[in-house]
C-alpha cells in the first residue's frame, strides 16, 4: 500500500463496454499492485467478470486504456496477455481429467525434444514445482481426475507459476472447496503475495475477502464504486457500496391470501451438498431461495424435481409424500421446473411454439395415443394469448423468439400441465428488463391462482421485490429466513455471505 | 429475428424455393434424363420391377431408420435385424414349420436384436453409434457360426414356402402385394411419427434430449421403443426378402444399411429443420432406386453406379443446405 505507485502491475482506466443496449462497463477502473491481494466484489451483473474478461483479452473494450508493467497495451489476446505474465484461474475451466499432473502443469509449454514430449520430464518438473511452491508431494504420474478440487486449483496455479506469472487472477476459487481446503488455498495465496506476485481474488464470500485481501475494489452497475481496506471497513459498509438503490416499480405489487401448504419439505438431506433443509410453500405464496454458488441451494431445487435423489427427508405435495427419483415422477406429481439453462433444458429451440407448449401435457390433447391437433391448437392459442407470447404463429420455431418469450413458452408448458408447484431456477437470467417485469407479473398471477412457487435466484433485488419470504442457504444449511420489513438485499447478502444470521432466525 | 423470419416466409426467394424442393427437382430431372437416355426406362414393366425389387425392401428398412434418426440416434445393426429374421424364418420353414410360426420366429429374432440395442443404449448408456456397431459385429459372427461359415439356406418347394413366394409375387388390383405392404407400413409409421404422442416424444428427444427429460418424458422407455420398432421393421424386410428369393443368404442385409441412411438424409432436405420424415424418406428411396436402375439401363457398370449415387447424394444435400444457408 505504502509503495503502491511504484508497484502497480496492471492499471486499467476508463474502461467502457456495451453489448447492444446493455452497458456492461462504464468508465471502470482497476489497479492491481504487486505483492498484495486485491479483492474484487459486486453483485451479479455489476461488471466484475466483464472487466476480468477485458483484461484476459476475451472481450475487446469500446474505450479505455490498459497498462501492464507500466506499458500501454492495445489489442490484448488471451495468448499475448499470458506472455505478459498475467494468468487467470477461471471458476469452471477445469483441467483435462485424464492428463497427468505433469501434463496439466506444462499444457501448452510441453517439455521434450522436437515433436516428442517427455511425460517423465514433465511429471518430474511438476513435482519439483509443487514441492517448491506449496510443499505438496504427489506420486509421479498422478492423474488430474484423482485430485481433489483444491488440489486441482493448486495444479492450475502451478501451471501459471511455471510460466513465470507475475499477476494471478482467481475467479471464485473457493466455490467448490470445503473449509480446510479454503484455508490451505489462502496460505498458498499469501505465500505468493509475499513473493511479490499480484493476486486478484474474486469472491462472493465477505468473510473470505476480509480474511485474505489487503484491498478490495467494489463494483456496481459496470463501474468501480470504491477501493477500501477490508480490515478497517465494516462489512455492512462494503455491502451497501455493492447494492444499488432499490427499484420499486420493477416489481408489481400484489395482495393475495395464502392458502394451505402445498409443498412441504422436511429434514431434506443430500450428502456433500446440504442437510436438515425444511420449509413449506403455501398456495399463493412465492418463496425465494438463495445462496452462493456451492452453498447447496441449487441442489435443494434439483432434489425437488428429481434431478438428484435426496439421501433423506421428505417432500410432500398437498399432503402426499413423494418419492422423487426422476423428473418423470416430479412432473406426474404436479411439480413444474423452469431450469436455469433454458436452451439445454427449458425449451427445444428446433421445435415449434406449439410442440414445446404441449410437450409435458400431450396426454391431455390426445386420444388413444394420437394427438388431436384441434384441442392442442386451441390450448396453445389460449396460452399464447394469455401469456402474450410474441410469436408470428403457433408453428414458428422457438429459436426465432426472444429470450423473454422463450421463457414464457417454458412457463406455458407447465400451465398446460396444470402443475401445482412451480420451481424456478434463475428464471430471469439473460433476459431484458421488460421481459423480466412480464415474468414477475406472470409469477404473481400464478400465485394468485393458488400455485405454490419456489424461486431460486441470486438476484437479491428480484427476491426482495417478488417474494413473500426468502430463505437463505449458507454452506449447506438454512441460515436465515426473511419476510416483511426485515427482508432487504443488505440482509440477504449478509446472510448468504455468512456475515450474520437473519432477523427471523432459521425457518421451521 | 422473428421479423426477418416473417419476411422470408412472406416472400420466398428463388433460392429458398430451390433449397426446399431440391429433392423433387432432382427427382424430376433424373426421371426426364433417363426417359430420354433409355427407351426401356419409362415402360410399366421396368417401373414395376424397380418398385418391387429396388424400392419396397429398402423403404421398409429406411422407415425404421427414419424413426431412429428422428430420435437423434442411429441404428447400424439394421442389416443384422434383416438377416436374423430372414435366417430364423427360412430355418423354421425348412424344418417344416407353418408360415405363421416362421413369421413369428423371424420377427422374434429381430425383436431380440432391437431389445439388445435398447438395453445397451438406455441401460448401459452406450452411444447409439457404438452400441449398434457392436451388435452389427456380433450379429455377423452369429450368422457365420450358425451357417457353417456363411452357407446360404435354400427353401426347396414346400407348402408354406411356395405360398409366401406366391404372395410376394402377386398383385392386388394391379398393385404388387409387397407395394401394398409398404404403403400400409409407411402410413402406420407416418401416423406414429408425425401424429402420435410417441412420435412427438421422439421428435423432442431428437431436437433437445435435455428438454425431453426435463418435461417428464420417460426417455429410456421411449428410446427403447424406437430401437425395437426399427429392428421389427428391418425384420419384416428380412421375411419379405426370404419369401421373394426363397432363400437366406448370410450377411445380405448389410446392403440396405448405407442406402437406407442415405435415403433418410436425402429426405431431411424437405424440412427446414432437417428433420427426417416418412414422405422425405420415401422420396429418398425412390430417388436412389431410380438412379440405380437408370444407370444400369444406360449401360454403366456396377462400380460406376456407386460413384453415380455418391455424387447424387452429395449434390442433393449440398444444393439443399447450401442454398438454404444462402437464403437465410
Amino acid at each position: 500500500m505504502q509503495t503502491a505507485k511504484r508497484d502497480i502491475a496492471v492499471s486499467m482506466t476508463g474502461i467502457s463496454k456495451r453489448f447492444g443496449p446493455v452497458r456492461a462497463l462504464e468508465n471502470a477502473n482497476l489497479e492491481i499492485a504487486r505483492g498484495s491481494i486485491l479483492g474484487l466484489i459486486g453483485q451479479n451483473g455489476a461488471g466484475k467478470s466483464t472487466i476480468i474478461k477485458v483484461l484476459a483479452g476475451i472481450i475487446k473494450p469500446d474505450s479505455g486504456t490498459i497498462l501492464i508493467n507500466g506499458e500501454t497495451v492495445s489489442s490484448l489476446t488471451p495468448a499475448s496477455v499470458e506472455k505478459l505474465g498475467v494468468h487467470f484461474i477461471h471458476q469452471d475451466r477445469l483441467l483435462v481429467p485424464t492428463a497427468t499432473v505433469g501434463e496439466a502443469v506444462f499444457l501448452g509449454h510441453e517439455i521434450g525434444l522436437g515433436p516428442f514430449v517427455s511425460r517423465r520430464a514433465m511429471d518430474r518438473g511438476a513435482a519439483d514445482l509443487l514441492k517448491h511452491f506449496f510443499g505438496m508431494e504427489l506420486p509421479a504420474g498422478t492423474l488430474v481426475k484423482d485430485l481433489t478440487t483444491a488440489q486441482q486449483k493448486v495444479v492450475q496455479i502451478t501451471r501459471a507459476l511455471a510460466q513465470k506469472a507475475s499477476v494471478l487472477v482467481l475467479d471464485e476459487p473457493t466455490a467448490a472447496l470445503v473449509k480446510r481446503e479454503v484455508d490451505s488455498l489462502f496460505d498458498v495465496l499469501r505465500r505468493l503475495r509475499d513473493d511479490g506476485i499480484a493476486v486478484v481474488f474474486i469472491s462472493h464470500y465477505m468473510q473470505e475477502i476480509e480474511k485474505l485481501c489487503d484491498r478490495v475494489t467494489v463494483m456496481r452497475n459496470g463501474t468501480d464504486v470504491g477501493t477500501v481496506d477490508p480490515r478497517q471497513t465494516p462489512i455492512d459498509e462494503i455491502i451497501s457500496m455493492m447494492i444499488a438503490r432499490e427499484v420499486g416499480e420493477m416489481f408489481p405489487k400484489r395482495s393475495v391470501t395464502l392458502g394451505a401448504p402445498v409443498l412441504e419439505v422436511s429434514n431434506l438431506r443430500l450428502g456433500g451438498s446440504f442437510e436438515n433443509i425444511g420449509f413449506n410453500v403455501r398456495a399463493g405464496e412465492i418463496v425465494g431461495l438463495t445462496g452462493l454458488l456451492g452453498s447447496g441451494a441449487k441442489e435443494v431445487v434439483q432434489c425437488l424435481f428429481g434431478l438428484k435423489t435426496a439421501d433423506g427427508g421428505s417432500i410432500k405435495v398437498e399432503g402426499r409424500e413423494l418419492a422423487l427419483s426422476t423428473p418423470v415422477k416430479a412432473v406426474r406429481d404436479g411439480i413444474a421446473m423452469l431450469p436455469e439453462d433454458r436452451r439445454a433444458h427449458g425449451v427445444a429451440l428446433g421445435l415449434s411454439v406449439r410442440e414445446n407448449i404441449s410437450l409435458a401435457s400431450l396426454r391431455r390433447y390426445s386420444r388413444s395415443g394420437i394427438v388431436s391437433r384441434g384441442s392442442e391448437n386451441q390450448a396453445v392459442d389460449g396460452l399464447v394469448k394469455e401469456l402474450s407470447i410474441k410469436t408470428p404463429h403457433r408453428d414458428a420455431l422457438v429459436r426465432e423468439l426472444s429470450g423473454g418469450n422463450q421463457q414464457k413458452v417454458a412457463i406455458a408448458k407447465w400451465l398446460s400441465c396444470q402443475s401445482r408447484v412451480y420451481v424456478l431456477d434463475e428464471p430471469t437470467v439473460a433476459i431484458d428488463i421488460g421481459a423480466k417485469v412480464e415474468i414477475y407479473n406472470l409469477l404473481n398471477r400464478l400465485a394468485g391462482e393458488g400455485a405454490a412457487i419456489l424461486l431460486l435466484s441470486s438476484d437479491l433485488l428480484e427476491l426482495v421485490g417478488v417474494c413473500d419470504r426468502v430463505l437463505v442457504v449458507y454452506r449447506g444449511r438454512l441460515a436465515a429466513s426473511f419476510s416483511g420489513p426485515s427482508m432487504n438485499s443488505d440482509a440477504l447478502l449478509a446472510a448468504s455471505s455468512g456475515a450474520r444470521s437473519g432477523a427471523d432466525g432459521v425457518a421451521a | 429475428m422473428s421479423v426477418s423470419a416473417n419476411d422470408n416466409a412472406a416472400r420466398p426467394s428463388l433460392r429458398g424455393f430451390l433449397a426446399k424442393y431440391s429433392v423433387l427437382i432432382a427427382f424430376a430431372a433424373i426421371v426426364i434424363f433417363f426417359s430420354v437416355a433409355s427407351p426401356t426406362f419409362l415402360t410399366p414393366a421396368n417401373l414395376f420391377n424397380v418398385l418391387v425389387n429396388n424400392v419396397v425392401m429398402l423403404a421398409i428398412v429406411a422407415l425404421g431408420l427414419t424413426i431412429v434418426i428422428s430420435s437423434g440416434g442411429i441404428d447400424l445393426s439394421v442389416g443384422v435385424s434383416v438377416d436374423m429374421a430372414s435366417m430364423v424364418f427360412v430355418m423354421l420353414l425348412a424344418a417344416g414349420y407353418s408360415g405363421v410360426t416362421g413369421v413369428a420366429g423371424g420377427l422374434g429374432a429381430a425383436l431380440i436384436v432391437g431389445v439388445l440395442n435398447a438395453i445397451l443404449i438406455t441401460r448401459l448408456n452406450i452411444s447409439p453409434f457404438l452400441a449398434t456397431l457392436g451388435v452389427l459385429f456380433i450379429g455377423q459372427s452369429t450368422q457365420q457360426l450358425a451357417t457353417s461359415g456363411g452357407q446360404p439356406i435354400y427353401l426347396t418347394s414346400g407348402y408354406a414356402a411356395d405360398q409366401f413366394n406366391a404372395i410376394a409375387r402377386t398383385a392386388l388390383f394391379g398393385v404388387p402385394t409387397p407395394v401394398i405392404v409398404l404403403i400400409v407400413l409407411a402410413f402406420a409409421v407416418h401416423v406414429l411419427l408425425h401424429r402420435s404422442v410417441f412420435g412427438r416424444y421422439v421428435q423432442a428427444m431428437g431436437a433437445q434430449p435435455g428438454v425431453a427429460w426435463y418435461s417428464g418424458i420417460r426417455v429410456s422407455r421411449e428410446l427403447s421403443m424406437v430401437h425395437v420398432l426399427c429392428a421389427l421393421l428391418a425384420g419384416a424386410t428380412g421375411i419379405l426378402l426370404s419369401a421373394t428369393v426363397k432363400s437366406y443368404v448370410p450377411l445380405s442385409g448389410n446392403a440396405f444399411l448405407l442406402d437406407a441412411i442415405g435415403a433418410t438424409f436425402i429426405g431431411t432436405t424437405l424440412s427446414r429443420e432437417r428433420k427426417p420424415s416418412v414422405i422425405g424418406t420415401l422420396l429418398g428411396v425412390l430417388l436412389l432406386a431410380i438412379v440405380k436402375n437408370g444407370l444400369l439401363l444406360v449401360g454403366w457398370n456396377f462400380y460406376w453406379q456407386q460413384v453415380g449415387i455418391g455424387v447424387l447424394v452429395f449434390l442433393v444435400l449440398a444444393a439443399s443446405f447450401g442454398l438454404r444457408r444462402a437464403a437465410h
